[in-house]
């Protein structure tokens, strides 16, 4: 839900309580008022009639009363003398023209004049408390109508003007990407919290790019330095069979070059998981892979031959990813030489490429390791084998960042690599 | 030949040094910014090795001020970045060859002589070893006038030996010479052999000593005494 709507939901609901209590408390206060003004009405009343009775006037019984507002007034002299009083009380009375009984606030006053006591009663109609329901419910609506307009209107303004700034930064937050190495740069605005969030943003973008360049630096640095050395002992080595060495020696010496081999190879695919994870392959262009499978194919073609594979493959045409170029290469590559690795003496491989998913599989023993262990880094299938356990961390790697979906299983002596290009 | 190694590190450099000296090269050698500039300025020469992190400055600028002046040299860049925009720059400013650490000295040697025979003019393209011609223009190897018929990878490898003469080339450094990466994952290097195998024959056939000496199962010398 949009800030706005949840925003002018809490106000109106908000709005409605107010508005109900606020109802309530005016019927009230309406009715009191309306019972107040009548009660004043009728206390002139008897004032007026105790004025006219001072005067000598005769008040007629009341059956005998012509006009209505007669038969609301009965004064009937008292036998005995009695204090004066004035007694208020609500009463119901049959109404002819309605046909129900309504309310009625009846008044009696005692009053002396010249040493008679009288009885003056009046009574009249309540204004009827239905009526002021209605009036104050009608009241309500118009008001919380006018509100409902008001609030989407203020909410309209607000999500249109007052919060842009607002959406903007969020935009340029979307569009944000470490790559770029340029931090979000804070824009003033006339509303201090919006302000403080640029600079918040500005902030963190920047922390994040130094960050980031520095983990940069330090990949490349850590690979640099280790490459540097490794150079220097495999320059030494190399000038060290130069010299007379005994077969021994010299098996030593090659058993050194292998590990440095080993090791500088690490290095680099360590760096190179590295650049995967910061992002750093991100442009993407159209690669023909089916062009990039059977070129693969033929520069291995000595490699499978000498290992005795037979490669059998069914390749759809001009299948295209997109993707970086140099992560398409890595990927194949690390795929295909994964399956001349993990092979057996005269096994083979299927490759099956459709417009869909790529599928690689292989004889071979099976995997010492769970399978869904296997693209985790140092994982490997076979612990007596030569590799360093990073081929399928970085095919995973490449497979993730390109939104594609990978699955093995080992059946029958088969190892199924599938990617799906599609998820 | 005469060489400018620019290379902060002693130890790298003696190593390169060594190896390229025994060549009978004139190497010479800088080892930060301030030097590689003042010798790029002060001297010419055939080839000059640039690694792109020296202290005092960029490997790449020296390239651009080499480049000024002395557009001829041939250069190649070390580096120990296998950055893809290292790689690029260093070729769109004209440097000739790439070559990332940890590389092997005869690799690197391979990698010199081809650039040095791109920057001669006329007549160099033909390398002899004794009675054995390469030309490096056509790609034709002949002995004692007579054509021997080469498959691409048999051409390379005897190319890289007449490069590499008299030193121990192990099947590891054979094989990523001539395959690159690709045998990064292979235990079985076998198929080295296979190919020396058959260019030895050739050339024997052909009338040609025997200059490929195995070296106790490790590797490969072209062993040529006589000088020409």
């Amino acid at each position: 839900m949009k800030l706005i709507s949840k925003f002018i939901l809490i106000y109106l609901a908000v709005t409605v309580i107010v508005l109900g209590i606020g109802g309530y408390v005016s019927y009230f206060v309406i009715k009191d008022e309306l019972d107040t003004e009548l009660k004043w009405r009728f206390l002139d009343r008897v004032e007026r009639v105790t004025y006219l009775i001072e005067h000598g006037k005769k008040f007629h019984n009341p059956d005998k009363a012509k006009s209505d507002d007669d038969r609301h007034l009965m004064v009937t002299q008292l036998p005995q003398s009695t204090e004066p009083s004035v007694q208020v009380r609500d009463t119901l009375v049959w109404n002819e023209r309605l046909q129900q009984m309504e309310p009625n606030l009846k008044m009696v006053a005692f009053r002396t004049v010249n040493n008679n006591s009288y009885r003056i009663a009046t009574y009249g109609q309540l204004v009827d408390t239905d009526d002021i329901t209605e009036a104050v419910t009608k009241i309500l609506l118009w008001i919380l109508g006018m509100q409902i307009i008001g609030a989407l209107g203020v909410g309209f303004i607000v999500s249109n003007r007052l919060f842009k700034p607002f959406r903007e930064t969020l935009e340029r937050i979307k569009n944000f990407t470490l790559q770029d190495k340029e931090p979000i740069p804070a824009k003033e605005t006339n509303v201090k919290e919006f302000d403080d969030l640029n600079r918040f943003v500005q902030e963190m973008t920047h922390k994040a790019v130094k960050d980031y360049i520095n983990l940069k630096e330090f990949a490349e640095n850590a690979s640099h330095e280790l490459q540097t050395p490794l150079s220097i002992v495999k320059g030494k080595l190399e000038l060290l069979t130069e010299t007379d060495l005994s077969p021994e020696q010299y098996q030593f010496v090659e058993d050194s070059q292998r590990s440095i081999k080993k090791l500088s190879r690490l290095s680099e695919s360590l760096a190179l998981l590295t650049k995967i994870e910061n992002h750093e392959f991100v442009e993407r262009e159209v690669v023909n892979v089916t062009k990039m499978i059977r070129e693969s194919t033929q520069a291995f073609e000595e490699f499978i031959a000498l290992n005795g594979l037979d490669v059998q493959s069914d390749l759809a045409e001009k299948v295209t990813m997109q993707i970086h170029p140099v992560l398409a290469d890595i990927l194949w590559t690390n795929l295909f030489q994964n399956a001349i690795k993990h092979n057996i003496d005269n096994g083979s491989i299927d490759i099956t490429l459709t417009e869909q998913s790529l599928t690689i599989a292989n004889t071979g023993q099976s995997p010492e390791i769970p399978p869904q262990q296997l693209f985790d880094r140092f994982k490997k299938g076979d612990s007596s084998s030569n590799s360093i356990g990073l081929g399928l961390s970085i095919i995973k790697r490449i497979v993730d960042q390109n939104n594609y979906t990978i699955s093995y299983k080992f059946e029958e002596d088969w190892h199924t690599i599938r990617i799906d290009f599609e998820n | 030949m005469k060489l400018l190694i620019i290379e902060d590190n002693e130890d790298l450099l003696n190593n390169i040094r060594t190896y390229l000296k025994r060549e009978g090269y004139i190497c010479e050698s800088a080892e930060n910014y301030s030097q590689a500039f003042d010798k790029v300025m002060s001297y010419t020469y055939d080839v000059v090795l640039i690694d792109i992190m020296i202290p005092g400055g960029s490997g790449l600028q020296v390239l651009r001020e080499l480049k000024s002046v002395n557009p001829e040299a041939g250069t190649i860049i070390i580096s120990a970045k296998n950055a893809l925009d290292d790689k690029i720059e260093g070729l769109e400013l004209g440097a000739d060859d790439y070559i990332t650490k940890p590389f092997q000295l005869p690799e690197l040697h391979a990698r010199i002589k081809a650039v040095n025979r791109r920057q001669q003019r006329d007549g160099k393209e033909i390398i002899n070893v004794n009675e054995i011609a390469i030309n490096t223009k056509t790609m034709e190897v002949t002995v004692e006038d007579h054509p021997v018929d080469l498959t691409p990878k048999e051409y390379e490898l005897l190319l890289y030996f007449s490069s590499n003469k008299n030193h121990v080339l192990s099947k590891q450094t054979i094989a990523e010479h001539l395959w690159g990466d690709y045998v990064d994952h292979l235990a079985n290097l076998d198929f080295v052999y296979q190919h020396i195998k058959n260019l030895r024959k050739k050339l024997e056939n052909a009338g040609a000593d025997n200059y490929i000496e195995s070296v106790y199962g490790i590797g490969y010398k072209f062993k040529v005494t006589r000088q020409q």
